[in-house]
This record gives structure tokens, sequence and C-alpha cells, in this order.
């Protein structure tokens, strides 16, 4: 790994062993917060140092890394972030969710810069970190309880905490099940509330003020740079205006009219009921105010009341996975079925895309009795059943990989490497097959969204319909949006910002300087280490792919009519661009300019090839 | 990709930042560099007028190659650079005869630029010195004016790169038209005392 002359001091972690209920102090050296920053970034670099791809996802030899980043709780624009990194019992890869609210500022402020869950509880058990230490709790009547109750219970107990909890969903071991804070914000996707759960581990609940500020080098010089890109944030109509106004839920009409908006199982991409659960409607019948969380000023998330209950969301990718993906129209079910998912701990995403997927089973006469597109009711009891366990429910929440799978139609799984695809049609926007097929979480709109250059002109409006030339375009979103999750903040920001402005604010609070390449250095870093975790978890160039439907079943009306995505001349220049071989493993040069030679073994390499053990199978039909 | 080269040649030319041999631009795919041909007139670009070469190496093709091949290609290699637009701004290279950094007045260039650095070399056009000496200042900045010569401005995309090559030449020419009057500047921009620490 690289080195450089530093006066930053050293990483500060928590390590919690929950198989010994103890506890440890450790520290990193400084050299790593310059290779991958903090939060996704040191995720990966533990995990892969860790050995954590051999572990069995829901076993104790898995952990979980909770990190905020260098910027969190400094004052940064929409910095109040931070990241859990695990194996995934989802996908099999390495995963991190990254969450606003206030959890990772508060974990600063405990003098910590990540803090590491290993082991298992024997017993149901919540732990609470305060600055007098840590207490091992019992979970007691926490456990059966639903988030709001939970985080509602918690703060009884520990006024003024933040806790990061478990809903009934992760308790049962549903494999998309969530990890929610009581700001209302998810770590939603990959099934990190079932590693939790397999921990028995019900909340992580900090103290909330433990008296450490987080370290600022030079206070007046990020005041300027805040300064300057707020005024970026606040002239940009996306951040000043549509997601203050609408929330993300603002791009279900610009998706729809482009037709890349995936409807009933991407079976099309469009859908005729797009106008009713717009971002539109759901201001004018829905939304209570709007929130933000802690030190954003764009403010997108919604409190929203429908049929006699209030929550927070839906977001666009729930009111599409929920909606369009099922072929419903029915705002008010959509709404409730997300006010479900949140109350379980559920990913929506994949719930919906797993109802969709049993919905095309239902439909080609394999699921007997199963739901039908358009069933708005079917998808909210779809959406209970499956927080409960009960009848398909219990299918349904191994995610749609599995489902399909167990019914001989493994192809009718709109996913890659087992997380469902989010509500981007690629047909419609070649770039994000390419996004797709590569992201190292699996299919995740969050690696990178060529939503800004193929359909909103950020940075400028591409063609996107084009297959070549968009590699390198991708490449530096990706390790850009490695950076964001490591530094960590919100990736809207990137809709007004540059990385001259991030690099501006870390040198700040460093004390250093730093260069913007520097940075996206970095992103390039993380990325690679995430991509050796993955070759040695068993993925490779293969499962670099998209659903068969995306490849070979063109849009049949609408803008995209007629599109396909054909992904392997992109996939080679992508291959190309990033220093890797023709299987996908990074060139040991490559290795070697990142820093990253002996960041693992060929052993370990080797061990990956075409084996994918420790994440559960498809039970059988 | 021959139509971006084109549309964005033409707007150089006519924008009066570019002679009618001048400026030069290339684009980076995977391993490979597009670049414009050496004597090629930007604003009436044609097939034979984009040479492809390696980013790694030279191959025969250097030989239609710019002149600036070279400065261009050790930009790819130390940066995330994903376009290139060299030109040539009468108003840039007036500033940059008398300043060593160049900080806008007027509020686009304040908002994209901030600041931009002014480089000097001996040999000025296709040198090894301004190959060894751009990559490492467009790793902090995304456009670098050498001085008497012209800005090198990189972006993602072409058209990010000849933006900032437009309000790179604007702002020069607010600045100089602004330097040339005898009444005083007034300040409108919060913070901009620390513009030139950007």
């Amino acid at each position: 790994m690289t080195s450089r002359a530093s006066v930053l001091p050293p990483l500060r972690g928590l390590r919690l062993d929950l198989s010994a209920q103890t506890q440890s102090q450790e520290e990193l050296p400084a050299a790593v917060a310059h290779e991958v920053l903090g939060g996704r970034g040191l995720g990966a670099w533990l995990l892969l140092r860790e050995r954590v791809f051999a572990a069995d996802a829901l076993g104790p030899e898995n952990s979980l890394v909770f990190a905020p980043g260098p910027l969190t709780g400094t004052g940064a624009p929409a910095s109040g972030r931070y990241s859990v990194s695990t194996r995934s019992p989802l996908t099999g890869t390495l995963f991190d969710g990254n969450s606003g609210g206030a959890w990772g500022s508060a974990l600063r402020r405990l003098g910590y810069d990540y803090l590491v869950v290993a082991g298992a509880c024997a017993a149901r058990s919540y732990v609470f970190v305060g600055s007098q230490g840590v207490e091992w709790r019992p979970a007691g009547e926490l456990w059966g309880a639903d988030v709001p109750a939970s985080l509602a219970r918690l703060r009884d107990l520990h006024p003024r905490c933040e806790a990061a909890v478990i809903g009934p969903a992760g308790e049962r071991g549903v494999l998309f099940a969530s990890i929610v804070n009581n700001r209302g914000r998810s770590l939603g996707r990959g099934g990190l509330g079932a590693v939790m759960g397999a921990k028995n581990l019900k909340a992580l609940v900090l103290a909330g003020d433990g008296g450490h500020r987080p370290p600022v080098a030079d206070a007046e010089r990020l005041k300027f740079v805040v300064y300057e890109a707020e005024k970026l944030l606040k002239s940009n109509p996306i951040t000043s205006q549509a997601l203050p106004e609408f929330g993300t839920a603002v791009l279900v009409n610009v998706l729809n009219q482009a037709g890349a908006f995936p409807t009933r199982n991407f079976r099309a991409s469009q859908f005729e009921g797009a106008e009713a659960i717009s971002g539109e409607a759901l201001r004018k019948g829905y939304v209570q105010r709007r929130s933000a969380c802690r030190g954003c000023g764009i403010g997108c998330a919604r409190r929203t009341t429908a049929g006699g209950e209030s929550g927070d969301g839906p977001e666009y990718e729930s009111i599409w996975a929920l909606g369009a993906d099922c072929g419903v129209a029915d705002l008010t079910a959509i709404v409730q079925a997300g006010y479900a998912c949140n109350r379980a701990g559920m990913d929506t995403i994949t719930m919906g895309a797993t109802i969709a997927c049993a919905m095309e089973l239902t439909e080609e006469g394999l699921l007997a009795g199963g739901p039908r597109f358009g069933d708005a009711r079917a998808v909210v009891e779809m959406t209970q059943a499956t927080a409960a366990g009960e009848g398909l429910g219990e299918e349904l929440g191994q995610g749609s990989a599995r489902l399909a799978a167990r019914y001989g139609r493994h192809e009718l799984s709109m996913s890659v490497k087992g997380l469902e695809l989010p509500a981007y049609d690629p047909r419609g926007m070649k770039g994000q097959g390419l996004a797709y097929a590569t992201s190292s979480r699996g299919g995740c709109h969050l690696r990178a969204n060529m939503l800004g250059p193929e359909i909103l002109g950020v940075p400028k409006m591409i063609d996107r319909f084009a297959t070549l030339g968009k590699a390198g375009l991708l490449i530096n979103m990706q390790n850009l949006n490695a950076v964001l999750d490591s530094l960590s903040l919100c990736k809207f920001t990137g809709f007004a910002m540059k990385e001259d402005y991030y690099a501006r604010l870390l040198s700040a609070v460093w004390g250093e300087p730093m260069e913007p390449q520097e940075l996206l250095r970095i992103g390039e870093r993380i990325w690679n280490l995430e991509r050796l975790f993955n070759l040695a978890a068993g993925f490779g160039r293969a499962d670099d792919t998209l659903p068969a439907r995306l490849l070979h079943e063109p849009v049949a009306a609408g803008p995209a009519r007629g599109q396909v995505v054909d992904l392997p001349p992109m996939l080679d220049e992508y291959y190309v661009s990033r220093g890797w071989d023709d299987a996908g493993v990074p060139a040991a040069a490559k290795l070697a300019a990142l820093g990253l030679a002996d960041a693992i073994s060929v052993a370990d390499l080797d061990m990956g090839r075409g084996a994918k053990a420790g994440v559960p199978a498809a039970g059988a039909a | 990709m021959l139509e971006q080269f084109q549309s964005i040649g033409r707007d150089l030319f006519l924008a009066g930042v570019i002679s009618s041999h001048g400026g030069n631009m290339s684009v980076r795919m995977g391993d490979r560099i597009f670049i414009t041909r050496r004597g090629s007139m930007l604003a009436r670009l044609g097939e034979r007028d984009i040479v492809e070469t390696g980013l790694g190496e030279n191959d025969a093709n250097v030989t239609l190659a710019s002149t600036e091949i070279g400065v261009h290609r050790a930009i790819y290699q130390a940066t995330s650079a994903l376009a290139i637009v060299h030109s040539h701004p009468p108003y840039a290279i007036v500033q940059s005869l008398v300043k060593d950094e160049i900080v806008p007045v007027d509020s686009e260039g304040s908002y994209l630029l901030h600041k931009v650095p002014v480089v000097a070399a001996e040999l000025t056009a296709g040198s090894r010195e301004v190959a060894e000496m751009l990559p490492a200042r467009l790793a902090e900045y995304d456009l670098v004016m050498l001085r008497g010569h012209g800005p090198f401005a990189i972006g993602h995309l072409l058209e990010e790169a000849y933006q900032l090559t437009s309000v790179f030449e604007l702002t020069c020419k607010i600045l100089t038209i602004a330097e040339g009057m005898t009444a005083e500047v007034k300040e409108y921009r919060k913070g901009s005392e620390q513009y030139g620490s950007w």
C-alpha cells in the first residue's frame, strides 16, 4: 500500500466480539485513511484483510463494519452519513449500505472512526456504547418488536441515543432485511439486517453526545469551501428545486417519458399508470412535510400519510418496485406497502422486484394461486406475509433469484449477482446496463448511475442508446462514488459538485493537500479492493452480466422500442479501461500502481474460481 | 465521435479561440487515444482528421497525430481525463503574459474556475517539458494555462473541456476590459478574497 508523511491521527476503532461479549479498542495507522478514507473504503479494506470472503454470510465468522467517514459530522454538506459493510447473504459479494441520519456522527462523537461487530451473541441482545464504555443488554421484549416500536423503546431506555436496529425481517432471516436508524433512514439493500439477526443482535445503540468533536484541521478554510459548495447546491435546479419539492419521486415521470421505467418485471419500459404514482401525485395527496438528514440542505425525504397511517417515504425506487414493476398504479397501496417494509425492516426494491417475479411466475402458470400483475392488494398482502414469514411470504423472503430458481425459471429474476435491479431500464440507457453488470454489489444504481449523463444531462447529455465510449465515464463515476461513500457524503451532492470540491473539503478537514485526481485514485483503489474480495468469493466475468431479457428481448413500444443491451463489447472496453484482463482480474501492474500488490494472496484468488460457498442456496422446487 | 469533434472544432474557430490550423483535441477510449491530425483545420474536420493511437505506447499513426500528442498522452496517463481541448484564445494569452494565476471577477468564471494557474515553458509546443509539467497541475485544476500559448482543459467529455475553455476565454476578456477601466471594480462575491487559494 502507499504511504506518505502525515499529521493525521491514527484511525480509532472499537471491536465487539459478540461470542465472548468482550470489546477492545484498536488503532489503524493514518496511512489507511490515505489509502481508503473511511466508510465504505475502510469496510472493504478491513473485510478483505480479515478474509471475510471465505465466511458463511450468516455465520459468526462474518463481520459487520460500521464506519462513518472523515467528513462525517464536520459541517461538510450532506455529510451526516455512515456505511455498514459485510458479506451479503443475498448476493455473496462484499456489500455495504450507506445511510443518512445521525448515527455516524454519534460514533465519531464517541471518538471512534469505525466499529467492528464480530461473532454472534449466544442469546438475543443489544449493545449500548457510551462514553463510559460498552454495555451488553438482553434484547428482551425488543425482540419481535417492529422497527418504530424498537426505536421508541430504545429511546425511552437511553434518552437522546442514536440507534441502529433491525425489525422482525432481520430477526427472521429475510435475506433483504435492512438496518434502520432512528432518523428513519435505512441501510436498505443486501440483507445487512439479516446478518445482524443471525448474530442475535437487535440493535447497536450509541450515546447521543460522546463529547468528541470530529477533528477539523482548518475550520476557516472548511467554512469557505462549504460556502462555495452550498452556492452550487442552491443554484442547481435538481438539488435546489426538484429534490426538495418532489423528493426522489420526481423521477417517475422523467424516466417514464424516456421509456426507461421498467414495468411488470421489465416486460415493458413504460407504465401507463405512471402519472398516478408520480412525485407530483405523491406531493398532492400524501406528503405531510419534507425532512432531511443531519447536515443536509437538500431535504429529499418525505413524511407521508396514506389510508390512516403515516410514515416515511416512499422514495422513487420504492414507488417503482411496489408500483410499476408490479403493474400497480394505486399509490395508497404502494405507500402502505412501503410502510410495511419500513416497519419490518426490509428493502423495498428487492421486496417489490421479488413480488414482480412471483407475478410473472404466476402468469406463466408456474406458481399456483400466486399474485398477478396489477393486483394492488396482493402487493400489500405479500409484503406483510414476507415480514411475518407466512405462506408464500416465506419464499419471497429469500429474494427473486432463489424464488425463480426454485420454480425452474432463473431468468425471470431481474437481478445481477443476486441483487434485484432498481428502477432504470438499461435498454433505454445503455450505459446503465454496463453499470449494473459491473457493480461490485450487484444490480445497483448507487455504485454508478448513468441517469445523470444519459437522461438528465449531468455533467453533459450523451447519446443514451450508444454502446461504446461510455466505459471511461462510468469508471470515473464508480470511482467517485466510492470516494463519496467513503468520505461519507450524499451522492446527490454530485448533481451540483465535482471532485475538486470534494478534494478541497477533505483538504480543509485533514489540513493536507488533496488533489482531485488523487481522490479519484483512492476511489479506484477501493473499487479494485472490492473486486479482489469478490473474485475470492467466487465472482468473475460470467457474473458481470445482465438478465437475459435485457440482452435479448427488445422493448416492444415507446421511446426505447427495439432496444436491447449489447453488453459484450461494452464489457471488453470496460475491462481494458480498468486495467483488468479478459477474465476481469486486475492486472499485476494495475494492482502495483494502486499499492495493492499484496492485498490478497494468489491462493485466495484461486480459491474463488467458480465457487460461491457461504450463502444460502435456492430450495428445491 | 466524429460529429463531436466536428461540432466543437467549428465552435472553437467561430469563437475566435483558434486560428485556421491551430489547437487540438482528443478523447480517450480504453487504452486508445483519438486525437486531431497534425495540421488539421478544426473547423473543417473530416474522417481522416481523427487519428487513433495508443495510450501506453506509440504506433505508426503517431506520424499523423497532433504535435501535442505527447502532452495529451501524459495527461491521460496521469489523470482520469477522458477528453482534452487545447486552444489559443487571445485574451487568455494576454492575461498569461502578466500573471502567474488568473482569478476570475465574473460570476460564471468564479463558479466554474475559481482560479487558473499559469505555467511557463521554454518550448511551449509539443515539448517534453510541457508533457512533464502539465499533468501534475491538471491533477489539481481542470484547466491550466500555458503562458503565451494557450490553455489545456480536461473533462470526462469533450463538451466539458470545451465549456471550460469557452468560459476561461470570456473570463479573461472581462478581466482585460475591467483592468483597463479607471473606475474601481466593486466586489460582489462573499469570500472572493480566498479564490486565489482555491
